[in-house]
Protein backbone atom coordinates (compact mmCIF):
# COMPACT_ATOMS: atom_id res chain seq x y z
CA UNK A 1 0.00 0.00 0.00
CA UNK A 2 1.54 3.38 -1.20
CA UNK A 3 1.06 5.82 2.20
CA UNK A 4 2.87 8.74 0.68
CA UNK A 5 2.67 11.39 2.91
CA UNK A 6 3.51 15.23 3.92
CA UNK A 7 7.07 14.69 5.04
CA UNK A 8 7.81 17.00 7.00
CA UNK A 9 4.47 17.56 9.25
CA UNK A 10 4.61 13.77 10.22
CA UNK A 11 7.54 13.09 11.97
CA UNK A 12 6.86 16.18 14.53
CA UNK A 13 2.87 15.98 15.08
CA UNK A 14 0.71 13.38 12.91
CA UNK A 15 -2.28 15.07 14.12
CA UNK A 16 -1.30 18.43 12.51
CA UNK A 17 -1.86 17.27 8.97
CA UNK A 18 -5.28 16.20 9.48
CA UNK A 19 -6.91 19.58 9.45
CA UNK A 20 -7.12 19.91 5.69
CA UNK A 21 -8.71 16.51 5.78
CA UNK A 22 -11.26 17.34 8.64
CA UNK A 23 -12.29 20.56 7.25
CA UNK A 24 -12.66 18.45 3.73
CA UNK A 25 -14.35 15.55 5.62
CA UNK A 26 -17.44 18.14 7.40
CA UNK A 27 -17.74 20.49 3.81
CA UNK A 28 -18.52 16.97 2.51
CA UNK A 29 -20.34 15.96 5.48
CA UNK A 30 -22.57 19.03 5.07
CA UNK A 31 -22.61 19.61 1.35
CA UNK A 32 -24.09 16.18 1.03
CA UNK A 33 -26.85 16.17 3.38
CA UNK A 34 -27.59 19.68 2.40
CA UNK A 35 -28.31 17.70 -1.35
CA UNK A 36 -29.75 14.42 0.45
CA UNK A 37 -32.23 17.78 2.26
CA UNK A 38 -33.59 19.07 -0.41
CA UNK A 39 -33.95 16.01 -2.52
CA UNK A 40 -36.57 14.52 0.12
CA UNK A 41 -38.42 17.28 1.68
CA UNK A 42 -36.16 17.95 4.51
CA UNK A 43 -35.91 14.05 5.15
CA UNK A 44 -39.41 13.22 5.04
CA UNK A 45 -40.40 11.83 1.66
CA UNK A 46 -37.78 9.59 0.15
CA UNK A 47 -40.23 8.07 -2.48
CA UNK A 48 -41.34 10.27 -5.36
CA UNK A 49 -45.09 9.37 -4.07
CA UNK A 50 -44.64 11.41 -0.72
CA UNK A 51 -43.25 13.41 -2.38
CA UNK A 52 -45.93 14.79 -5.23
CA UNK A 53 -47.96 14.48 -1.74
CA UNK A 54 -46.36 16.98 0.29
CA UNK A 55 -45.95 18.78 -2.85
CA UNK A 56 -49.89 19.12 -3.68
CA UNK A 57 -50.31 19.99 0.52
CA UNK A 58 -48.00 23.39 0.36
CA UNK A 59 -49.32 24.10 -3.52
CA UNK A 60 -52.49 23.60 -5.22
CA UNK A 61 -52.38 22.37 -8.39
CA UNK A 62 -54.34 24.25 -11.73
CA UNK A 63 -55.98 21.42 -13.41
CA UNK A 64 -55.55 22.17 -16.95
CA UNK A 65 -58.75 22.38 -19.37
CA UNK A 66 -59.07 19.57 -21.43
CA UNK A 67 -61.77 18.12 -23.46
CA UNK A 68 -63.38 14.66 -21.94
CA UNK A 69 -66.18 12.60 -23.48
CA UNK A 70 -68.39 10.17 -20.51
CA UNK A 71 -70.12 7.12 -20.75
CA UNK A 72 -72.53 8.53 -22.69
CA UNK A 73 -70.64 9.84 -25.61
CA UNK A 74 -71.28 13.35 -24.30
CA UNK A 75 -68.11 16.22 -24.82
CA UNK A 76 -67.20 18.65 -22.52
CA UNK A 77 -64.36 20.86 -20.85
CA UNK A 78 -62.75 18.87 -17.55
CA UNK A 79 -62.67 22.48 -15.56
CA UNK A 80 -66.38 22.93 -16.59
CA UNK A 81 -67.43 19.38 -15.25
CA UNK A 82 -65.26 20.28 -12.11
CA UNK A 83 -66.49 23.25 -11.69
CA UNK A 84 -70.05 22.91 -12.55
CA UNK A 85 -72.55 22.32 -9.53
CA UNK A 86 -70.09 23.42 -6.60
CA UNK A 87 -68.84 20.38 -6.07
CA UNK A 88 -65.42 18.93 -4.17
CA UNK A 89 -64.25 16.21 -6.56
CA UNK A 90 -62.35 12.67 -5.69
CA UNK A 91 -60.44 11.53 -8.43
CA UNK A 92 -58.44 8.94 -9.05
CA UNK A 93 -57.30 7.32 -12.47
CA UNK A 94 -58.22 3.75 -13.56
CA UNK A 95 -58.17 2.00 -17.25
CA UNK A 96 -60.79 -0.33 -17.97
CA UNK A 97 -59.10 -3.07 -19.17
CA UNK A 98 -57.39 -3.63 -15.58
CA UNK A 99 -58.11 -6.80 -14.09
CA UNK A 100 -55.93 -6.47 -10.88
CA UNK A 101 -54.85 -3.57 -8.52
CA UNK A 102 -57.49 -1.57 -9.93
CA UNK A 103 -60.42 -3.87 -8.59
CA UNK A 104 -59.27 -2.92 -4.96
CA UNK A 105 -59.61 0.71 -6.06
CA UNK A 106 -62.77 -0.11 -8.13
CA UNK A 107 -64.39 -1.62 -4.82
CA UNK A 108 -62.80 1.23 -2.47
CA UNK A 109 -64.62 3.60 -4.54
CA UNK A 110 -68.06 1.68 -4.22
CA UNK A 111 -68.00 1.80 -0.89
CA UNK A 112 -67.37 5.90 -1.25
CA UNK A 113 -70.50 5.80 -3.07
CA UNK A 114 -72.95 3.86 -0.81
CA UNK A 115 -71.65 6.15 1.78
CA UNK A 116 -72.61 9.64 -0.10
CA UNK A 117 -75.66 8.68 -1.25
CA UNK A 118 -76.54 6.69 2.23
CA UNK A 119 -75.83 10.60 3.88
CA UNK A 120 -77.13 12.44 0.67
CA UNK A 121 -74.11 14.17 0.14
CA UNK A 122 -74.30 14.15 -3.96
CA UNK A 123 -74.64 17.94 -4.08
CA UNK A 124 -71.47 18.29 -2.04
CA UNK A 125 -68.85 15.42 -2.88
CA UNK A 126 -68.13 14.32 -6.34
CA UNK A 127 -66.15 11.21 -6.85
CA UNK A 128 -64.74 11.06 -10.68
CA UNK A 129 -62.83 8.17 -12.31
CA UNK A 130 -60.43 9.75 -15.95
CA UNK A 131 -59.21 7.09 -17.86
CA UNK A 132 -55.42 6.89 -18.98
CA UNK A 133 -56.09 4.84 -21.55
CA UNK A 134 -57.88 6.99 -24.04
CA UNK A 135 -56.63 5.31 -27.06
CA UNK A 136 -58.86 1.85 -26.04
CA UNK A 137 -61.82 3.62 -23.80
CA UNK A 138 -63.91 4.87 -26.00
CA UNK A 139 -68.16 5.49 -24.47
CA UNK A 140 -68.37 1.77 -25.59
CA UNK A 141 -65.89 0.54 -22.73
CA UNK A 142 -67.21 3.51 -20.00
CA UNK A 143 -70.41 2.29 -20.29
CA UNK A 144 -69.70 -1.64 -19.80
CA UNK A 145 -67.28 -0.39 -16.70
CA UNK A 146 -70.06 2.03 -15.08
CA UNK A 147 -72.19 -1.22 -15.27
CA UNK A 148 -69.88 -3.16 -13.45
CA UNK A 149 -69.05 -1.08 -11.12
CA UNK A 150 -72.32 -0.04 -10.54
CA UNK A 151 -72.12 3.62 -10.79
CA UNK A 152 -74.74 5.91 -9.90
CA UNK A 153 -74.19 9.03 -12.20
CA UNK A 154 -75.12 11.72 -9.52
CA UNK A 155 -72.63 10.66 -7.75
CA UNK A 156 -70.03 8.60 -9.36
CA UNK A 157 -68.68 9.35 -13.33
CA UNK A 158 -66.28 7.98 -15.59
CA UNK A 159 -64.77 10.12 -18.53
CA UNK A 160 -61.92 9.58 -20.78
CA UNK A 161 -59.46 12.38 -22.47
CA UNK A 162 -60.36 12.96 -26.17
CA UNK A 163 -57.59 13.71 -27.38
CA UNK A 164 -54.67 11.07 -27.05
CA UNK A 165 -51.98 13.30 -26.73
CA UNK A 166 -53.27 15.50 -24.11
CA UNK A 167 -52.58 12.22 -22.36
CA UNK A 168 -49.14 13.28 -21.26
CA UNK A 169 -49.52 16.52 -19.77
CA UNK A 170 -52.43 15.19 -17.83
CA UNK A 171 -50.41 12.76 -16.35
CA UNK A 172 -47.87 15.05 -15.37
CA UNK A 173 -50.13 17.63 -13.74
CA UNK A 174 -51.11 15.23 -11.55
CA UNK A 175 -48.26 13.40 -10.53
CA UNK A 176 -48.94 9.78 -12.23
CA UNK A 177 -46.43 7.68 -14.04
CA UNK A 178 -47.68 4.84 -15.57
CA UNK A 179 -45.47 1.43 -15.64
CA UNK A 180 -46.11 -1.33 -18.07
CA UNK A 181 -46.89 -4.62 -16.69
CA UNK A 182 -47.28 -7.82 -17.71
CA UNK A 183 -50.12 -9.24 -20.04
CA UNK A 184 -51.15 -5.78 -21.42
CA UNK A 185 -51.48 -4.02 -17.77
CA UNK A 186 -50.35 -1.21 -16.62
CA UNK A 187 -48.78 -0.16 -12.88
CA UNK A 188 -49.34 3.21 -11.28
CA UNK A 189 -49.04 5.15 -8.30
CA UNK A 190 -52.86 5.24 -7.43
CA UNK A 191 -54.36 7.81 -4.62
CA UNK A 192 -57.20 9.46 -4.14
CA UNK A 193 -57.04 13.30 -5.55
CA UNK A 194 -59.26 16.06 -3.81
CA UNK A 195 -60.11 18.70 -6.45
CA UNK A 196 -61.63 22.30 -4.81
CA UNK A 197 -64.47 23.77 -6.39
CA UNK A 198 -62.47 26.13 -7.97
CA UNK A 199 -60.63 22.95 -10.32
CA UNK A 200 -57.42 22.81 -7.90
CA UNK A 201 -56.04 19.76 -7.02
CA UNK A 202 -55.45 20.60 -3.19
CA UNK A 203 -54.57 17.14 -1.53
CA UNK A 204 -54.07 13.87 -2.30
CA UNK A 205 -54.59 10.69 -0.04
CA UNK A 206 -53.60 7.05 0.34
CA UNK A 207 -55.78 4.66 -0.92
CA UNK A 208 -55.78 3.15 2.26
CA UNK A 209 -57.48 6.22 4.04
CA UNK A 210 -60.84 6.79 1.81
CA UNK A 211 -62.83 7.83 5.00
CA UNK A 212 -60.18 10.31 5.33
CA UNK A 213 -60.53 11.83 1.82
CA UNK A 214 -64.72 11.92 2.19
CA UNK A 215 -63.97 14.10 5.30
CA UNK A 216 -61.32 15.88 3.56
CA UNK A 217 -63.34 16.21 0.80
CA UNK A 218 -66.22 17.73 3.02
CA UNK A 219 -64.49 19.69 5.41
CA UNK A 220 -63.68 22.64 1.61
CA UNK B 1 2.84 -6.10 -24.34
CA UNK B 2 -0.63 -6.75 -25.04
CA UNK B 3 -1.46 -6.80 -21.59
CA UNK B 4 -0.28 -3.45 -20.90
CA UNK B 5 -2.46 -2.00 -23.89
CA UNK B 6 -5.49 -3.71 -22.83
CA UNK B 7 -4.79 -2.40 -19.41
CA UNK B 8 -5.01 0.99 -21.10
CA UNK B 9 -8.27 1.41 -22.66
CA UNK B 10 -9.90 -0.79 -19.97
CA UNK B 11 -10.62 1.91 -17.52
CA UNK B 12 -11.97 3.64 -20.20
CA UNK B 13 -14.23 1.25 -22.08
CA UNK B 14 -15.79 0.82 -18.85
CA UNK B 15 -16.18 4.43 -17.99
CA UNK B 16 -18.10 4.81 -21.27
CA UNK B 17 -19.74 2.06 -21.19
CA UNK B 18 -21.57 2.85 -17.96
CA UNK B 19 -22.44 6.38 -19.28
CA UNK B 20 -23.85 4.68 -22.57
CA UNK B 21 -26.35 2.98 -21.09
CA UNK B 22 -27.99 6.43 -20.55
CA UNK B 23 -28.32 6.73 -23.71
CA UNK B 24 -30.66 5.83 -26.78
CA UNK B 25 -29.79 2.67 -28.05
CA UNK B 26 -29.41 1.15 -25.20
CA UNK B 27 -31.65 3.60 -22.69
CA UNK B 28 -34.88 1.20 -22.70
CA UNK B 29 -32.72 -1.48 -20.44
CA UNK B 30 -32.36 1.29 -17.48
CA UNK B 31 -36.10 3.01 -17.72
CA UNK B 32 -37.80 -0.59 -17.82
CA UNK B 33 -35.66 -2.37 -15.51
CA UNK B 34 -34.03 -1.25 -12.07
CA UNK B 35 -31.46 -4.06 -12.29
CA UNK B 36 -30.02 -2.46 -14.87
CA UNK B 37 -30.28 0.60 -13.80
CA UNK B 38 -29.32 -0.27 -10.06
CA UNK B 39 -26.81 -3.23 -10.27
CA UNK B 40 -25.06 -2.75 -14.07
CA UNK B 41 -25.14 0.70 -14.31
CA UNK B 42 -24.14 2.52 -11.24
CA UNK B 43 -21.40 -0.58 -10.14
CA UNK B 44 -19.82 0.28 -13.44
CA UNK B 45 -19.82 4.12 -13.63
CA UNK B 46 -18.30 3.45 -10.07
CA UNK B 47 -16.03 1.01 -11.18
CA UNK B 48 -15.38 2.90 -14.41
CA UNK B 49 -14.35 5.71 -11.84
CA UNK B 50 -12.02 3.53 -9.83
CA UNK B 51 -9.97 2.20 -13.10
CA UNK B 52 -9.50 5.40 -14.24
CA UNK B 53 -8.43 6.77 -10.99
CA UNK B 54 -5.98 3.82 -10.86
CA UNK B 55 -4.59 4.60 -14.02
CA UNK B 56 -4.34 7.97 -14.16
CA UNK B 57 -2.85 8.24 -10.25
CA UNK B 58 -0.61 5.15 -10.79
CA UNK B 59 2.51 6.42 -9.86
CA UNK B 60 1.49 9.43 -8.05
CA UNK B 61 -1.85 10.68 -6.90
CA UNK B 62 -2.20 14.57 -6.86
CA UNK B 63 -0.33 16.17 -3.77
CA UNK B 64 -3.60 18.42 -3.06
CA UNK B 65 -5.29 15.58 -2.78
CA UNK B 66 -3.25 14.17 -0.74
CA UNK B 67 -3.69 16.64 2.09
CA UNK B 68 -7.33 16.87 1.83
CA UNK B 69 -7.76 13.08 1.63
CA UNK B 70 -5.04 11.70 4.68
CA UNK B 71 -5.83 8.08 5.68
CA UNK B 72 -8.62 7.54 2.85
CA UNK B 73 -10.82 9.82 5.50
CA UNK B 74 -12.76 12.41 3.26
CA UNK B 75 -12.85 9.91 -0.03
CA UNK B 76 -14.95 7.22 2.29
CA UNK B 77 -17.27 10.20 3.65
CA UNK B 78 -17.71 11.47 -0.58
CA UNK B 79 -17.92 7.72 -1.78
CA UNK B 80 -21.04 6.66 1.13
CA UNK B 81 -22.74 10.18 0.25
CA UNK B 82 -22.74 9.87 -3.33
CA UNK B 83 -23.92 6.20 -3.17
CA UNK B 84 -26.47 6.86 -0.51
CA UNK B 85 -28.18 9.48 -2.54
CA UNK B 86 -28.95 7.62 -5.39
CA UNK B 87 -29.81 4.72 -3.77
CA UNK B 88 -33.00 7.16 -2.32
CA UNK B 89 -36.28 5.60 -4.33
CA UNK B 90 -37.20 9.23 -5.63
CA UNK B 91 -33.08 9.89 -6.85
CA UNK B 92 -33.51 6.71 -9.11
CA UNK B 93 -36.90 8.28 -10.24
CA UNK B 94 -35.48 11.48 -10.99
CA UNK B 95 -32.85 9.99 -13.11
CA UNK B 96 -34.98 8.21 -15.25
CA UNK B 97 -36.89 11.13 -16.06
CA UNK B 98 -34.79 13.93 -16.10
CA UNK B 99 -31.50 13.57 -18.52
CA UNK B 100 -29.67 16.53 -16.02
CA UNK B 101 -30.12 14.30 -13.20
CA UNK B 102 -29.31 11.53 -15.27
CA UNK B 103 -26.32 13.48 -16.33
CA UNK B 104 -25.50 14.51 -12.57
CA UNK B 105 -25.53 10.46 -11.57
CA UNK B 106 -23.15 9.72 -14.42
CA UNK B 107 -20.80 12.04 -12.98
CA UNK B 108 -20.97 11.80 -9.05
CA UNK B 109 -20.59 8.33 -9.68
CA UNK B 110 -17.71 8.31 -11.66
CA UNK B 111 -15.98 11.08 -8.92
CA UNK B 112 -17.66 8.39 -6.23
CA UNK B 113 -15.53 5.26 -7.76
CA UNK B 114 -12.03 7.81 -8.35
CA UNK B 115 -12.50 8.83 -4.42
CA UNK B 116 -12.73 5.28 -3.72
CA UNK B 117 -9.60 4.04 -5.29
CA UNK B 118 -8.01 7.18 -3.75
CA UNK B 119 -9.07 6.69 -0.15
CA UNK B 120 -8.74 2.42 -0.57
CA UNK B 121 -5.33 3.50 -1.66
CA UNK B 122 -4.35 5.13 1.50
CA UNK B 123 -6.61 4.12 4.38
CA UNK B 124 -5.56 2.16 7.41
CA UNK B 125 -6.89 -1.11 7.81
CA UNK B 126 -8.90 -0.09 10.95
CA UNK B 127 -10.30 3.01 8.75
CA UNK B 128 -11.36 0.59 5.59
CA UNK B 129 -12.98 -1.48 8.04
CA UNK B 130 -15.28 1.18 9.20
CA UNK B 131 -16.03 2.24 5.96
CA UNK B 132 -16.72 -1.31 4.73
CA UNK B 133 -18.59 -2.08 8.10
CA UNK B 134 -20.53 0.92 7.55
CA UNK B 135 -21.64 0.83 3.96
CA UNK B 136 -22.01 -2.94 2.96
CA UNK B 137 -24.49 -3.57 5.70
CA UNK B 138 -26.59 -0.32 4.71
CA UNK B 139 -26.40 -1.81 1.30
CA UNK B 140 -27.79 -5.15 2.18
CA UNK B 141 -30.38 -3.84 4.88
CA UNK B 142 -31.59 -1.43 1.64
CA UNK B 143 -31.70 -5.11 -0.67
CA UNK B 144 -33.74 -6.46 1.86
CA UNK B 145 -36.25 -3.85 1.97
CA UNK B 146 -36.36 -2.99 -1.63
CA UNK B 147 -37.12 -7.40 -2.01
CA UNK B 148 -39.60 -7.30 1.10
CA UNK B 149 -41.71 -4.41 1.55
CA UNK B 150 -45.43 -4.28 -0.71
CA UNK B 151 -44.68 -0.77 -1.38
CA UNK B 152 -43.66 0.58 -4.54
CA UNK B 153 -40.86 2.73 -4.07
CA UNK B 154 -39.99 4.03 -7.70
CA UNK B 155 -42.76 5.68 -9.01
CA UNK B 156 -40.98 4.42 -12.76
CA UNK B 157 -40.50 0.94 -11.62
CA UNK B 158 -42.79 -1.63 -11.19
CA UNK B 159 -42.58 -3.79 -7.95
CA UNK B 160 -41.59 -6.93 -10.08
CA UNK B 161 -38.38 -5.07 -10.86
CA UNK B 162 -37.93 -3.47 -7.12
CA UNK B 163 -38.20 -6.95 -6.00
CA UNK B 164 -35.61 -8.42 -8.51
CA UNK B 165 -32.97 -5.04 -8.01
CA UNK B 166 -33.76 -5.66 -4.02
CA UNK B 167 -32.36 -9.26 -4.31
CA UNK B 168 -29.04 -8.30 -6.55
CA UNK B 169 -28.48 -5.54 -3.94
CA UNK B 170 -28.02 -8.31 -1.17
CA UNK B 171 -25.71 -10.74 -3.54
CA UNK B 172 -24.07 -6.94 -4.55
CA UNK B 173 -23.39 -6.10 -0.94
CA UNK B 174 -22.21 -9.70 -0.30
CA UNK B 175 -19.95 -9.98 -2.64
CA UNK B 176 -18.58 -6.45 -2.30
CA UNK B 177 -17.43 -7.69 1.14
CA UNK B 178 -16.14 -11.04 -0.31
CA UNK B 179 -13.96 -9.09 -2.39
CA UNK B 180 -12.37 -6.81 0.02
CA UNK B 181 -12.08 -9.64 2.35
CA UNK B 182 -9.38 -11.57 -0.21
CA UNK B 183 -7.92 -8.01 -0.99
CA UNK B 184 -7.17 -8.08 2.84
CA UNK B 185 -6.21 -12.10 2.73
CA UNK B 186 -3.91 -11.40 -0.63
CA UNK B 187 -2.48 -8.27 1.19
CA UNK B 188 -1.75 -10.54 4.32
CA UNK B 189 -0.13 -12.96 3.20
CA UNK B 190 1.88 -10.73 0.92
CA UNK B 191 3.41 -9.18 3.59
CA UNK B 192 3.64 -12.23 5.27
CA UNK B 193 6.71 -13.53 2.66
Amino acid sequence: MDKSSSPSLDRTDPAAGLLPTFAACLIALVVGFGFVYSATDRGRAFTTENLRRSEVARQPVSIPDFTVFDASGGKQSLRDLLTHGNRVWIVDFVYTRCQTVCSSLGTIYQQLQSEIVARGLQGRVGLLSISFDPANDRPASLRDYALRMRMHPEAWRIVSLDQTQDRRRLLDTFGIMVVPAPLGEFEHNAALHIIDREARLVRIVDTTEPGAALELALSR
Amino acid sequence: MRVAQRRRWLPAVVMVGGAALSLPPLRPLIEQSMVWHMLVQMPLLVLGGWLVAGHWWARQAPALLERFNRFGLTGFIVTTLIAGYWMIPSSIDRAVVMPATDMAKIITLWLCGAALRHSMQRAPLLVQLFFVGYTLPMTVWLGLYYATTDLRLCNAYSLESQFAAGKGLVVLGCAAGAVWLASLWQRQSQTAR
